[in-house]
């Protein structure tokens, strides 16, 4: 596929996606401050009852900042507009349309992906500018330009990871025509395994070794911490490699699995 | 009244025979409810390793409160949930034409026509859950309380079904409903914690306006400290008056409704 088609398929995508702006803002807004809202009651009122300075080495601002940057950074991490958009190709026979397509149907989709992902991107921005104004920045969070920039690169490459890492699971649909629920599934897992609903620091020590073999933490942890500035450069190249190591492995699983899938496939849809 | 169960016998019979067709779905869908089940518990288990209250509940209290929660978000599954879902789309294709003709309540034919029967299962697994943290609580309880409490769990899931009601009425003016059902998805998050962490003008909202904390976590607090009659009251009225507001709102959305394409 060209360059100029790829860019092409990114910005339709992604003016298809602002065309209900309404939505759009209400979405955006709304549903970043609701969720900004629990995470400040809940966690000021552990905080509170506990007694604690500190949990997991954060302080109850650091607490909350995580939490918003969890927010923030996952939805583009999850590129969540295109959940489950190849199983529903699949289910419903529109599969068979990209046959005949000038590019590759992976490569297509992940075009549309990053495309949904820039309506998310400009999102994020205005919305995590107003966070600062809410809460101080603690001094466990040293958020520069550099850990801006890293935390930029990071959660692309999670949203590359998270696109190979749900072409397996959506290629059940081949065998199981609905798949929905395996998706939401593993949003929910990858959720908490992740860190997006906790730090990772929060979780007890025997599973903390676990925590970091898995995959789920570059979705979610990882970015959020080299944002806040938690995560030494070293210490950002090296879980750079072992994600794109992560991506070879899912890319590799998913060639495998959409190879003997495409055998089953009757083009048809139920 | 003996015409509606007969209709809904029927609806039943339908939401089986669909479900059957698609047995993995019907499996997948018991294990990402267990997932579910799994991840929400995981949290709160987290989150008590650093405190032993939170919004002075303990842990043994927040896992009755949780699963009062399972237990309500199961039967909005199996209920309700497919039949809202696909309510905008029936007002924007011009379908809800054929509901408003045929001789029953059009709000009933909407709000339970398709039964989850592959939610059924996980309604069982979260009524266990639920009669397991229950028989579980160190404290005592009595039989009265709980009997209470789950007839309140029962007011609290109607109670649910008219808020997501009430969230995507809009659509028959703004013709596109995703946003407001984002928001509703955004804050039952709200109605997922004890509602004794929240102050200030938001809990007087969680139980006044947008009653969320009455569906399951007032519940909790009656079982916990006892059946006050003014609480009872309060979470009878309110439901009341907003499913009255509800079917207000519903009438006048009806008469806005342009039919096909609308």
């Amino acid at each position: 596929m060209s360059p100029s088609l790829f860019f092409q398929i990114v910005s339709v995508e992604a003016r298809k996606r602002m065309s209900y702006r309404v939505d759009f803002w209400i979405n955006a807004v709304v549903g970043f401050f609701v969720q900004f809202g629990i995470a400040w009651f809940l966690w000021t009122a552990v905080y509170r009852e506990s007694g604690a300075a500190t949990i997991g080495g954060y302080t109850v601002n650091g607490m909350v900042l995580y939490f918003a940057a969890a927010q923030l950074l996952g939805r583009i991490a999850r590129g969540l507009e295109m959940d489950g958009a190849i199983s529903q190709d699949v289910y419903d026979g529109q599969l068979s349309r990209y046959l005949v397509y000038p590019a590759g149907f992976f490569r297509f989709k992940y075009a549309q992906q990053l495309g949904a992902m820039l309506p998310i991107a400009i999102q994020l921005v205005l919305c995590g500018a107003w966070v600062p104004l809410f809460i101080a920045l603690p001094s466990d969070v040293h958020v520069t330009l550099a850990t801006v920039a890293g935390a930029l690169v990071a959660v692309l490459a999670a949203n590359f990871l998270n696109f190979l890492a749900t072409i397996p699971i959506q290629a059940v649909s081949f065998w199981a025509d609905n798949v929905w629920s395996l998706m939401i599934a593993y949003r929910f897992l990858s959720a908490l395994l992740g860190g997006q609903m906790v730090p990772l620091t929060v979780f007890p020590d025997w599973a903390k070794p676990v925590l970091t073999v898995l995959p789920f933490r570059f979705l979610y942890a990882f970015p959020v911490d080299t944002l806040l500035g938690r995560v030494s450069l070293l210490a950002w190249a090296g879980d750079m490699a072992i994600l794109f190591a992560w991506c070879a492995v899912f890319g590799l699983l998913a060639r495998v699995v959409w190879r003997r899938a495409s055998l089953v496939y009757t083009g048809v849809g139920m | 009244m003996r015409r509606y169960l007969r209709i809904y016998a029927n609806f039943l019979r339908f939401s089986f025979s669909r479900a059957m067709a698609f047995r993995l779905d019907f499996f997948f869908r018991v294990g990402m409810d267990a997932i579910w089940y799994a991840v929400h518990l995981a949290f709160f288990w987290l989150i008590y390793r650093h405190t032993p209250l939170l919004g002075g509940w303990n842990f043994d209290q927040v896992l009755v409160f949780t699963s009062g929660f399972f237990f309500i978000d199961a039967i909005n599954m199996t209920v309700f949930a497919n039949n809202i879902w696909s309510f905008p789309v029936l007002v924007n294709s011009g379908e809800l034409d054929a509901y408003l003709v045929r001789p029953v309540s059009s709000l009933f034919f909407i709000s339970v026509r398709d039964f989850a029967a592959n939610s059924f299962l996980n309604l069982i697994m979260a009524s266990g859950i639920l009669a397991w943290a229950i028989a579980r609580y160190p404290g005592e309880l009595g039989v009265v309380r709980v009997v209470v409490y789950v007839a309140l769990l029962l007011v609290g899931t109607f109670l649910g079904y008219v808020i997501s009601m009430l969230f995507l009425v809009p659509v028959f003016w703004m013709h596109n409903a995703s946003g407001l059902r984002e928001i509703r998805f955004a804050i039952g998050t709200y109605g997922e914690r004890p509602h004794q962490i929240f102050h200030g003008w938001v809990r007087t909202v969680l139980v006044t306006v947008v009653p969320l904390a009455l569906c399951a976590s007032v519940p909790a607090q009656v079982l916990f400290e006892g059946i006050t009659p003014a609480l009872l009251l309060h979470v009878v009225g309110v439901t009341a008056a907003l499913f009255l507001a509800f079917l207000w709102i519903w009438s006048r959305a009806l008469r806005a409704y342009a039919s096909a394409s609308s």
